[in-house]
């Protein structure tokens, strides 16, 4: 040993998948040199609890998931404050600011940002995109003088703006464009359950509109809808969705599709050059084609992974799967892999509702193979249904034994 | 390092573990006492029902790697390695349940703790019984037990006692050792009383 040269690391982004691979990367090799490249200066943190900063329920201070020392004591260089500009496939160097860093491994980790909208007047102050610790600071700056609030989007980001700003006591309004709310994560029936609970506490949600301009002296004071009516506002907060950040990829030698396509060792068509997290796209074990799963367990998943093989072990990665928990006042809903599949394409669903306690259970069936489901309350089992879409593993039990309230893993074990 | 070790061809589902385990983390570990605090103090074994009402107790595997480590938000979950112990710590937990998402076993729940913050809902499950480890004394659903379903002890003895089992099982001129003769024909009696109801 140590006649070996110094391999040299270069992690783009210090979210939850590069910090992950960067610790699995020094778990594997003591000596590397290994480089964190990101334009946030604040300590890696959870993302997924910024609107709880914004709520009041959680203090700033609680966001880091690693200490302050996490960059020494891992022995990481940090290049914090900008993005990289430039990937050098060919020369191995990455570019940031002017200047070049060269790479034997380069992860690119890079995340995604918020999906912009097409709309006139975003130049106006109060409209916010909520997706870094900056963008929730700048919201709470301006909290004090806002009443009226607009949140475009009825997914995840826009759930929980609203929700936070409703709880700092601001009113506010909801539009989705669609036919109900979180259409990305549930199906229509449990979209309809999620809608009467919001309604249920007092959260003016519109279906089937968008706001197409804003207006206003300086900060914005009102928004045109796509339907010809107008609202008054002093905030809009914007949750369209992300988009992988990948626009600095040369893609001529990189393989990109919706994200940068990577292989089961989370490589890239670029030797060398590897993806992980809310920017690759990996196959997706239910769906069976590739797809980018922008999820936390995901990119903590994908990291580890990518670190390993980056590191010199060969390990594969079976696969991604979308899946999300949500909280919604008292209502608790679970989703996981392909829950609206594609009509007449062999699917089987299996669907109980019990109104009386609220609850609604979907299962998606491929042969005999789980491959989605939906839960609203009752979640405690997810888990393990969970498991059984990730490992494929055939179902022998009678299909409806996984509904009913008794079951568990045991019943697993006999199959 | 001793660990609990589940056998559950011996469980007979009577679920004294849960009452010890909702004991042993209560505020005053006393089962009586127990009952009667707020907020009620709740087990982390859980026994399930199999197929033939057999019963099977559910407990957290302290897996590594660890899925619900992986999958926590805030960095509530870590691991002793001491102890070979998965922790939730009440004070950094969100309840957001991302672990119940990761849980191949289903064996966290979400309620009030006395552990935790009053009027605070988190994640909980299976500390092993640290604390009372800590004490000297066995984890607590092991200690009830009175079908011999939990043991604690080192795993190697555990894999050992069971690798000779199985190679005895396979013994020339042995048609079948039966393991556990008592929980056996108990079984195979509630079987039939099930598969006759049907």
């Amino acid at each position: 040993m140590g006649r070996e040269a110094t391999m040299s690391y270069v992690i783009l982004g210090n979210g939850v998948a590069g910090v992950h691979a960067a610790e699995t990367i020094r778990q594997l090799d003591p000596n590397g040199k290994i480089t964190m490249i990101s334009d946030e200066v604040f300590p890696p943190y959870c993302r997924p609890m910024i609107s709880m900063v914004l709520e009041g329920s959680v203090p700033p201070e609680k966001l880091p998931i690693r200490p302050s020392s996490f960059y020494e004591e891992f022995k990481i260089e940090p290049v914090l404050g900008n993005r990289v500009s430039a990937v050098d496939v060919d020369h191995r160097a990455v570019s940031v600011n002017g200047k070049g860093y060269p790479y034997d491994k380069l992860l690119i980790a890079t995340g995604a940002d918020p999906r912009r909208i097409k709309a006139d007047g975003l130049e106006l102050k109060n409209i916010f995109f909520m997706r870094t610790e900056t963008h929730v600071r700048q919201m709470l700056s301006t909290l004090p003088t806002i009443r009226k609030a607009l949140v475009l989007g009825g997914g995840l980001v826009g759930f929980k703006a609203s929700y936070g700003l409703l709880r700092r006591g601001i009113q506010v309004i909801m539009l989705i464009r669609s036919g109900y709310p979180l259409s990305m994560q549930v199906d229509s029936e449990a979209g309809r359950m999620i809608w009467d609970e919001l309604k249920a506490h007092g959260l003016d949600v519109r279906l089937g509109v968008e706001a197409t301009a804003f207006e206003g002296k300086d900060t914005v004071s009102r928004a045109h809808l796509s339907d010809g009516s107008f609202l008054p506002c002093d905030m809009v907060v914007i949750g369209k969705g992300v988009f992988p950040a990948r626009g600095f990829i040369p893609k001529e030698k990189i393989k990109v599709d919706a994200g940068i396509v990577v292989d089961e060792h989370m490589e890239t068509s670029a030797p060398g050059v590897f993806a992980a997290g809310d920017v690759a796209e990996c196959i997706d074990i239910a769906r069976k084609t590739p797809w980018v799963n922008a999820i936390w367990p995901e990119a903590v998943a994908q990291g580890r992974i990518a670190g390993m093989n980056m590191a010199g072990r060969r390990t594969a990665y079976k696969g991604s799967l979308s899946r999300n928990v949500i909280r919604i006042f008292g209502m608790d809903v679970m989703t996981a892999g392909l829950i609206t599949p594609p009509e007449a394409e062999g699917f089987d669903i299996l669907k109980v509702t019990d109104s009386r306690a609220k609850t609604y259970r979907k299962l998606v069936f491929r042969g005999d193979r789980l491959v989605g489901i939906v839960m609203v309350n009752a979640i405690e089992q997810g888990g393990v249904l969970m498991a059984l879409i990730q490992s494929e593993t055939p179902i022998k039990l009678p299909r409806e034994a996984l509904l009913k309230p008794s079951f568990n893993f045991k019943q697993l074990m006999q199959m | 390092m001793k660990e609990v070790v589940v056998h559950p061809e011996r469980c007979v589902g009577c679920m004294q573990c849960m009452a010890a385990c909702a004991a042993a983390h209560s505020r005053s570990k006393n089962l009586f006492l127990a009952s009667l605090e707020t907020p009620r103090p709740r087990a982390r074994v859980h026994v399930g029902v199999g197929l033939y009402n057999e019963g099977f107790p559910n407990r957290c595997r302290h897996c590594d790697p660890t899925p619900c480590l992986l999958a926590c938000l805030p960095g509530a979950i870590s691991r002793n390695a001491e102890k070979n112990t998965v922790f939730i710590d009440p004070n950094r937990c969100i309840n957001c349940a991302s672990c119940a998402m990761a849980c191949p076993f289903g064996v966290i729940r979400y309620h009030e703790d006395f552990m935790a913050p009053p009027g605070k809902t988190v994640a909980v499950k299976c500390d092993n019984c640290y604390e009372r480890q800590l004490a000297g004394l066995i984890p607590a659903c092991v200690e009830v037990c009175k079908s011999g379903a939990l043991s604690f002890e080192e795993k190697a003895d555990a894999m050992k006692r069971k690798t000779d089992e199985v190679a005895r099982s396979v013994s020339a001129g042995v048609a079948q050792v039966d393991l556990a003769p008592g929980f056996t024909l108990l079984n195979a009696i509630k079987r039939q009383q099930i598969e006759l109801a049907r």
